[in-house]
């Protein structure tokens, strides 16, 4: 299999001490990896590592095998990303967005454009200002950026952050869908273990800023009846019994 | 140079988008030309005395200290901010932040559309004005001239566009930005006017560089100085906003 990020020893430490300390893990192409740990436990510090956000304390971070910190465009050419809330300009429509955001790409084109908003379900709000759309709708534009140059990898924040069960159900849908169809891979962050569980290859957990478990799914279903047992175990084992 | 190129046309398309800057291009258009009538009507006044020739005869350099010492540096004030500090605390500067595009790229091509919306709204300016005293009977006088100084203008603008970008790093509030950009630039102007010996050394008082090249012969050796020293800021800018760019966390 082929490896398409790598985290070695990678720490970033922000002035409150919180961060990330000491990661590495690989991802392999095609594979759907969560991240799973409560707030501040760093899941968003590691994706924006990986998307060049911040830049690393320690260690080093490649994606497509460039250096995130030397070589920007080579290793974000095939990444799409959503982290936290979605990046956007209040005062421009959707499909302003998409032209910006295409731009950078020299192969998508207005086909590519209106099937991304049809897939997050926007395609008739394409000419509204962003500045008007509730939070879930600003969610899906998010992801159609993500979506749009079609990235063999995608790096996504909290993706149903906002969204109704109706619309979480979707975006799921689509996140399996491109994994086993097209083979693209996954990095997703959540809080929710069940969310984890329906979607995911892998999972990954963070807490207090330590990785302290890295399996597959099976792996980690194995002994335990669901990721939340799973989750909880781990966090036990490394901060021993929560005495009530 | 394709990805500089795209952000580029993203940093004018988001800067077009905006209406303010259409609202102030015409306001400064408007004053730009009232100067030819407040000229006609002082000329009313005296019994035209003079003629119209005389009186409107290279209008655009009479409005330049207005256009280069005042308007432009406040176009390049909001738009700076707007394009660094004000995405960065509204966080949407992950927008061109997560693309394939190295930062030098993003922080030179922001740079390079803020000077690029002043030399645009310079020659919107100058195209204005030269029209109204063409259609108010000024005749050609001066137009020539006044052409040749907007473009020498163009020089020191691009330093103060710098000097602009790299304040833009040293804050994150929008309004503190806004606030620090003006202070520093009229404690600067200020600096220059009432302490001239200081003047010298100070890139602001550049602005009418234009005024430097009147006359029958250059005086080439102090000319080259301070084009060395113009050069020395603006490379001094580039370097420090773009070293504070390149470490900033969105």
């Amino acid at each position: 299999m082929e490896t398409i990020l790598s985290l070695e020893h990678f720490s970033k430490l922000y002035r409150n001490g919180r961060g990330a300390k000491n990661i590495s893990f690989p991802v392999e192409r095609g594979q759907v990896v969560g991240l799973l740990g409560p707030n501040g436990s760093g899941k968003t510090t590691i994706m924006k590592a990986i998307t060049g956000l911040t830049n690393p304390t320690e260690g080093k971070v490649e994606v497509f095998g460039a250096d995130i910190t030397r070589d920007r465009e080579g290793a974000l050419g095939k990444v799409g990303a959503l982290i936290e809330q979605p990046a956007l300009y209040e005062s421009l429509t959707a499909w302003d967005h998409l032209t910006m955001a295409a731009r950078y790409y020299p192969q998508v084109d207005k086909a590519r454009m209106e099937h991304v908003l049809q897939l997050v379900g926007l395609g008739a709000y394409a000419k509204e200002r962003c500045g008007r759309f509730s939070l879930g709708m600003k969610q899906r534009m998010g992801l159609a950026l993500a979506l749009l140059s079609e990235p063999e990898l995608l790096v996504l924040d909290e993706p149903t952050n906002g969204l109704d069960i109706e619309a979480t159900i979707e975006i799921r849908e689509i996140i399996i869908a491109l994994a086993k169809e097209k083979g693209v891979t996954f990095l997703v962050a959540s809080h929710l273990a069940s969310e984890i569980e329906k979607m995911c290859s892998h999972v990954l957990v963070l807490y207090e800023g330590e990785m302290i478990s890295f399996d597959t799914k099976e792996e980690a279903l194995r002994l335990h009846p669901s990721l939340e047992d799973y989750f909880l175990d781990k966090v036990r084992e490394k901060k021993g019994p929560v005495v009530l | 140079m394709q990805q500089f190129i795209a952000n580029l046309k993203n940093e004018g398309f988001k800067l077009a988008k905006r209406k303010k800057y259409w609202v102030f291009l015409i306001l400064g258009c408007a004053v730009s030309m009232a100067s030819a009538l407040r000229l006609l009507i002082a000329n009313y006044i005296t019994d035209g005395m003079v003629s119209r020739e005389s009186i409107l005869g290279g209008l655009m350099n009479s409005n330049l200290f207005f256009v280069i010492i005042f308007f432009l540096p406040l176009m390049a004030i909001m738009a700076s901010c707007d394009l660094f500090v004000g995405e960065e605390s509204d966080h949407t500067i992950r927008f061109s932040l997560m693309r394939p595009v190295r930062r030098e790229k993003l922080f030179f091509s922001k740079a390079l559309a803020v000077f690029l919306l002043c030399a645009i709204d310079l020659a919107v300016i100058f195209v204005a004005t030269t029209l109204t005293q063409l259609i108010l009977g000024g005749g050609t006088g001066g137009i020539a001239s006044s052409f040749g100084a907007c473009v020498l203008d163009l020089v020191p603008l691009a330093v103060l566009v710098l000097f602009f970008a790299l304040v833009n790093q040293l804050a994150k509030s929008s309004s503190l930005t806004v606030l620090l950009c003006v202070v520093l630039y009229l404690g600067l102007v200020a600096l220059g006017t009432y302490l001239p010996s200081v003047g010298g050394l100070v890139f602001v008082g550049y602005l009418r560089w234009h005024n430097l090249w009147i006359g029958t012969t250059l005086p080439f050796l102090p000319m080259l100085s301070r084009i060395g020293l113009l050069a020395g800021y603006g490379l001094v800018f580039a370097c420090g906003g773009y070293l504070l760019f390149e470490r900033k966390e969105a």
